[in-house]
Parts: C-alpha cells; structure tokens; sequence
C-alpha cells in the first residue's frame, strides 16, 4: 500500500495553485519526438526543485523521467502534475512515479479531447458564432467567458490531482469511459444540429417542364422532401474519404474550393 | 476599400504575437477565429466586418481541431486574413474566408516544420536533466516559444501590411464566376471539419444521436444550436446514469443468477 507520508510536505496550497498556472507551459517545446515533455517538466521545476533541494541526483533522475514521452490534454495536465508531484514528495519509487505518469496521460488525452475538443467547442463555437454573424459583440464576448472560466478551472483539476494523490487512479479507470462516452454522445447530437445549421448548398439549376413553368430544384425538389438533405449528403461523403480512405484534410479542403469554383463556373450552384 | 496603416500593421504583428503564443499552448483559446478576427476588425476600425467575418470563419474552423496529434490550417491565420482581405478590397466576409486559406496553408506548414525540427532541442534537454540544469531546461522552453511567436509576428505583418496592394490588385482582376465560386466554398467548407469530427466520434451506435441533432436544426426554427444541445445534453445524461447503474450492480449478478433462471 502506498501512502503519502505526510511528515515530507514541503509543497503549500500556492504552490499548487501556481503549478496549476504554470502547467500552461506544457506545449511550450512541443515536437514530434517527445511531444509535450519539454514544457511538462519546466512546468514542474520549481515545484521539484523545492522538493529535492540539494539532492543535485534526485532532482536530474526526476528531470530524466519527466523528459520522456509525453502528449496528454493541456486542460487536464494539472491534475496529472500534481499527483505526480505528492508521490514525488513523498519519495515514492521512481518506478512507481514513472509507471503512473505513462498509464495516465492517455486516458486523460482521451476525456479532455472529447469533452474540450468534440463537445464543448462545437457547442460554444455554434452557439456564439450564430451571435457574431448577426453582428453582435455577444458572440465573441460569451465565447471567451467559456474559456476563461475553463482556463481557471486548471488551477481545481491542480489541486484535484495532488489531494487525491494515488486514490486518483481508480477513478480515472473506472470513470473514464463513462464521461467519454456521454460527452461523445452530446458532441455528436451538437454535429447533427451543426451541420444542419452552417453547411449551405443552394442549387440553382432549374429544370424547364413547358416554356410557362421550371421547376426550381432547391426550392421545389430538394427543400420540400428534406431541407439539409445535400450538407448531410456532402459531410457524410467529407466522412468516408477521411475514414475509410485516409485522405488528409487539406486534401479535401482543396478538393472542396476547386468543386465550388467548377460549380461555379456552370452555373449549378 | 480600405488601406491599412503602418500602425495597424504594427498592432495587428503585436496581436499575433499575443495570439501566437496562445495558440502555441492552447491557453486562453483567444487564438480562435471568432477572437482573432473580431481583435483584427477594432484594430482596423471595423468591427462589424470583424463579427462577421469571425463568425463565418469560426465555424468553418469548428472541426478543423489539432485533437489526435493533427496539425489543422491555421486559425490565427485564416481569422486574421479574412478580415483583412475583406477590408482591404471590399469584398464579401463569405468570399474572403476562401482567399485567407493560403495564408492559413502556409502557416500550418510552418509550424508543422517546428514541431519536426524542435525535436533537435531535445538532446540538449537530455543534457540538462544529467546535470540537473534547472534554468537551462526552462530558457530552452522560452527559446522554442519564442521562435513561434516571432514567426507569427512576421508572417502577420507581411501578409496584412506589406501585401495588401498585392492582394487587391489580385481580388479586382478574378471574374465574378470565381469569386462566387470562393463564396460557395465558404458555405460548404465547415463539411469538411464536421466530418473530421465525426471521424474521430462516430461509432454504429452514436448514429441515432446525429440523426437526432440533425432533424432537431432542421425542423426547429431556432437561430442557434441550443435546442439540439440541450438534447444532447438530455441523452448524454441518460447514458451516464444507466452505465453507471449497470457497472454498479455487475458484481451482484453471480449471487442473483439462481434467481434468473427460475424466472425462466
């Protein structure tokens, strides 16, 4: 059983907030070969240094470990840091630190990207774009309160980690799939209603029946049988050239303007 | 048709610099397009341009996310130019979003160069944790964010005030077909993030939920996603409960096993 020796703690409740602050600087040195490693362990230096004062070995075995391969979400890296640093304050094995810090940082990438990246931004960006367009300053102004007040939310998840200490791990386990799971669920319905609302394609072609009447294919054909019909249609397809081709984005969104341009130039659209 | 100031250029390099650096953490989230444009139309004395353009370009970034180790084109970019370029040459936000993309191209490269060549500083790293070099590891983290946030500075100034004479004599001479064209790209473009997103979340299952989503836009009137949102939120909810509930009791199932098999 591992227990944090409460005898050893030399880390204060501002110090915890301030790595929570600090963890920000994760990406800092971000490169393919470590991803986040650099700026996940400045982000702790002041932290272990304190921890390790003179212990000039200690302090570089930590530095070694830290500096291994990391990519985990910059939101939630707090909590990571600090349960890592109560087990570094309380000597625990450098295996053992080690081992945690690699089990974790994957699941923590999974919910942070699926709660952050696919639910909320969809969510905030749909809802305070739709306000900037009608050109109100509501729009970017709600959007930032978002991230602000997500942003503070660090400096909890900080604290969070280091006061769970190894009690955390468990929970992450157990919970992980679950929240991923409802978040994805909330994210996805969010795309449903997202595509519906901002991919537009009119169709201007019309079709002649005698020489009185045309009939208009947006107005009397498609938008009558399913209004959105064609966004659906057109992201689906953006799906599977994605998915089961791996074609790169970049590709696609090349792909798209040259389509736009000849349909342009036809007159369809 | 505006022209832009060499004090707007100056303001615009320092605003990507600031946003730069944001993006380069993902921080604040000011690097996104709804911000970045909304900042760039103040400094030029244009804000209704500014919300617009950044709604528009916003959402056509919406799925365009760095999630999964992808570096997307660039929103800092694409927010930025968009506006400019809509200001600069009067013409439509729509059309400029399509305009700004190269320039949002080119960035993306640029950083996808320093993410592969940053890789280098790691050695170094390496050496520094030996001999527990505590300020060496921190200024070679202020030296990598730095370099971004000069290059973001530079490639702002050039593309907005160096080049906008450029820029406008290219948007004048494109015959009407094109830049309608562009216009039409611009509504189509947030497919390809929508579908970037789905590549990532969608399973068989999560199916009924985007059908849901869907219907919901399309037959409630309701300027905003919200309703669906919230139906969202309704399902997701749903789900917890019922999987938490079912994990709970898995354990009792072997006790209660008799019972079952005399219900049958």
């Amino acid at each position: 059983m591992i227990t944090v020796k409460e005898s050893k703690k030399v880390l204060t409740k501002r110090d915890i907030t301030k790595l929570g602050l600090i963890s920000s600087f994760l990406q800092a040195s971000f490169n393919y070969e470590r991803m986040q490693a650099g700026g996940f362990t400045a982000a702790q230096l002041p932290f272990l240094k304190k921890i390790y004062k003179d212990d000039k070995k200690g302090l570089s075995e930590a530095m070694k470990d830290n500096l291994e391969f990391i990519n985990t979400h910059p939101n939630f890296v707090g909590f990571l840091m600090g349960l890592l640093l109560s087990l570094e304050e309380g000597r625990e094995d450098r295996s053992l630190i080690k081992g945690l810090k690699v089990a974790l940082f994957g699941p923590l990438a999974g919910i942070g990207d699926a709660i952050f990246w696919f639910t909320i931004l969809p969510i905030v960006a749909g809802i305070s774009a739709s306000f900037a367009e009608q050109g109100s300053i509501l729009g970017p102004i709600l959007f930032f309160s978002v991230y602000l007040t997500i942003f503070i939310l660090r400096i909890v998840w900080t604290h969070l980690g280091y006061n769970l200490g190894v009690r955390a791990i468990e929970k992450i386990k157990t919970g992980s799939q679950t929240i991923s799971r409802a978040a994805t669920i909330l994210g996805v319905t969010v795309i449903g209603a997202l595509i519906a609302s901002y991919v537009h394609i009119t169709v201007l072609s019309a079709i002649p029946i005698n020489p009185e009447h045309t009939v208009s294919l947006q107005k009397d054909f498609f938008d009558k049988i399913f209004p959105n019909i064609l966004p659906m249609a057109y992201t689906l397809l953006m799906f599977y050239f994605l998915k089961k081709r791996r074609v790169n984005p970049t590709v696609l969104i090349v792909a798209t303007f040259i389509f736009a341009v000849l349909m342009s130039f036809l007159g369809v659209l | 048709m505006h022209d832009i100031t060499l004090m707007q250029g100056i303001a615009l390099t320092i605003m990507a610099i600031i946003v730069g650096v944001d993006f380069w953490l993902e921080g604040l989230f000011i690097f996104r397009p709804i911000i970045v444009s909304t900042l760039t139309g103040i400094i030029l004395g244009d804000l209704q341009t500014g919300l617009i353009a950044g709604g528009l370009t916003e959402l056509a970034f919406a799925g365009l996310t760095p999630a999964g180790g992808t570096q997307p084109p660039n929103p800092i970019l694409a927010g930025v130019m968009t506006v400019v370029i809509a200001y600069t040459t009067g013409i439509d936000a729509k059309t400029a979003i399509g305009l700004a993309l190269p320039f949002s191209f080119l960035m993306q490269y640029i950083i996808l160069f320093y993410y592969s060549s940053f890789s280098l500083f790691m050695a170094k790293a390496d050496r520094y944790a030996e001999e527990a070099n505590t300020k060496g590891l921190v200024r070679l983290n202020i030296l990598t964010t730095s370099i971004v946030a000069v290059t973001y500075g530079v490639v702002v100034f050039l593309s907005t005030y160096v080049a906008q004479d450029l820029m406008r004599a290219l948007v004048t001479s494109m015959p009407a077909w094109l830049t309608h064209g562009f216009e039409i790209a611009g509504g189509i473009l947030p497919a390809v993030g929508f579908g970037m997103l789905l590549k990532v979340m969608l399973k068989g299952q999560y199916v009924p939920y985007l059908i849901v989503g869907f219907l919901i836009a399309s037959f409630i009137p309701f300027s905003n996603v919200l309703p669906a949102a919230l139906a969202g939120t309704a399902f997701a909810l749903y789900e917890y409960y019922t999987s938490r509930d079912k994990a709970a009791p898995a354990q009792k199932m072997a006790v209660e096993g008799d019972d079952y098999s005399e219900g049958i």
